[in-house]
């Protein structure tokens, strides 16, 4: 871009409130030519790109040729351009929003291997306090921990959902909702599926099905038996094929279709969270959201490590653990330092996007 | 004004200065874009080339500083949000602050020479 300086002395601005009609006349059948060499460098930009803008950049890009009809520096600058639209869409060039919303996305994933981790760990709990309490007080504590963090956690996606909700239905008002529909489509199938079976699964389950509040359980009998049914997968049966090979065969089908469900349902959000067009305010309340989501995983993960360390295997081994409970301290461990990584470099570019104000003082 | 108030203009990078003339522009009135490349050539006397204006566009537009208003033909006008008029403000004064400090200084070193 040329300076001033080098363009001439700068003119004050016109009076009066500018008209959007300024322009030059709407192409017209002659200017074929110069649609022709618009529509040609338009192709420099991604297919998301032109859909969103194609139509009133043509428009330019004729009004641009038909003032300076040869100008190699328009050519040059269309395709800089188009270059860079066509990197950020893959993700290999963002600007400080983008690296929130991909920041937020990596977290989002966390959460998910975080809460299907600690939702199979849980579920065993809570529904071995359908049967009987713990024995010891540090178990009965990790578990009320474990259940207060799961809650918060279930009340934080219920908030993050929103300013996401809000932003996808005016991508739709805006008519930029065709990039979405697939993540949406993808996303929907997989909690239709999570959803259905672990509900069909979860009232198999005998004791805790059909029954809101059998026994002195902590929670609900259905939460239990729905968190149980929906990360059945996530078992040590894997291990010993001869023990799995006697459950019945749906239940086997389930234990391989509900992680393909979880897989839809947690890669269809997080490509909405990438296209979606957060404003500020929207990525900054998602980083806060994220920021106590953390603070949640964390206390789950301080209460299943207690219960883990502690060891009681309870009344009739309701509570045992085993190596599978460790496997998913590790895996909680990982995702929640994922997780914490991601929040910060939201953070970080949502703060880089707000720095404006600290170069007036 | 906090920081929070409203996303740098710094943080666009390349697309800083075509984005303050844009907001400059469409602080006088909503405008597509052929009407902002003349507004700003002839406030600014920059001509901004269609690739340049419509990356530094797209930015604003998806950091909620700028908004496409409903249009009956191709040539689709935007129009300031209330975020995008906070940040302008924002970085003009900052501009103005560093334009009178360095003035100030031109006319102290000009007075300094004139005394030796």
């Amino acid at each position: 871009m040329t300076t001033p300086a080098e363009e001439g002395p700068r003119r004050p601005p016109a009076d009066g409130p500018s008209r959007p009609e300024d322009g030059p006349p709407a192409t017209t059948g002659g200017a074929a030519g110069q649609a022709h060499r618009a529509e040609r460098l338009l192709r420099w930009y991604p297919a998301s790109w032109r859909d969103r803008y194609g139509a009133e950049f043509t428009e330019l890009l004729i009004a641009d040729l038909a003032e300076r009809p040869r100008d190699w520096r328009r050519s040059a600058d269309v395709a800089r351009s188009g270059v860079l639209a066509r990197l950020g869409a893959a993700g290999l060039a963002s600007h400080p929003a983008g690296t929130a919303r991909a920041g937020l996305a990596t977290l989002a994933c966390a959460c998910a291997v975080f809460l299907t981790f600690a939702a199979a760990m849980w579920a065993q709990l809570a529904i071995g306090w359908q049967w009987a309490p713990p024995a010891t007080r540090a178990t009965r504590v990790a578990m009320i921990v474990m259940s207060g963090a799961m809650l918060l956690l279930a009340v934080l996606a219920v908030l993050a959902v929103i300013p996401a909700g809000w932003a996808g239905l005016r991508a739709i008002r805006h008519r930029r909702g065709r990039d979405l529909r697939g993540p949406a489509l993808l996303a929907g199938a997989g909690a239709l599926v999570l959803a259905v079976g672990g509900r069909h699964f979860g009232n198999g389950w005998p004791g805790t099905g059909g029954h809101w509040w059998p026994h002195q359980g902590l929670v609900p009998g259905g939460v239990a038996a729905f968190g149980w049914a929906s990360t059945l997968s996530v078992t040590s049966y894997w291990a010993h094929p001869a023990a799995l090979a006697s459950f019945p065969a749906a239940e086997v089908a389930w234990m391989v279709v509900s992680p393909a469900a979880i897989c839809c349902l947690v890669t269809g959000t997080i490509r909405l969270l990438r296209r979606l067009e957060l404003s500020p305010r929207a990525i900054r309340f998602e980083s806060w959201v994220g920021g106590a989501a953390g603070l949640a995983m964390t206390a789950f993960l301080a209460g299943a490590l207690s219960w883990v360390t502690e060891g009681e295997s309870g009344p009739r081994g309701l509570f045992q653990t085993g190596l599978v409970d460790a496997a998913c301290l590790a895996v909680m461990g990982l995702a929640l330092v994922t997780g914490g990584r991601a929040l910060l470099l939201a953070w970080r570019a949502a703060g880089a996007g707000t720095g404006w104000g600290t170069a007036s003082r | 004004m906090s920081p929070a108030d409203g996303y740098a203009l710094s943080s666009l990078g390349r697309s800083a200065g075509p984005a303050a003339l844009i907001l400059s522009s469409l602080a006088g009135g909503a405008k597509h874009g052929y009407a902002l490349t003349k507004d700003i050539e002839e406030f600014a006397g920059v001509r901004l080339a269609p690739g340049t204006l419509y990356e530094a566009l797209s930015r604003l537009d998806s950091q909620g500083l700028i908004e496409a208003l409903d249009s009956d033909d191709r040539r689709r006008p935007y129009r300031l949000t209330a975020a995008g008029a906070v940040a302008l403000q924002s970085h003009l004064r900052a501009q103005r602050q560093l334009a009178d400090v360095g003035l100030s200084r031109l006319g102290r070193l000009a007075d300094n020479r004139g005394a030796t």
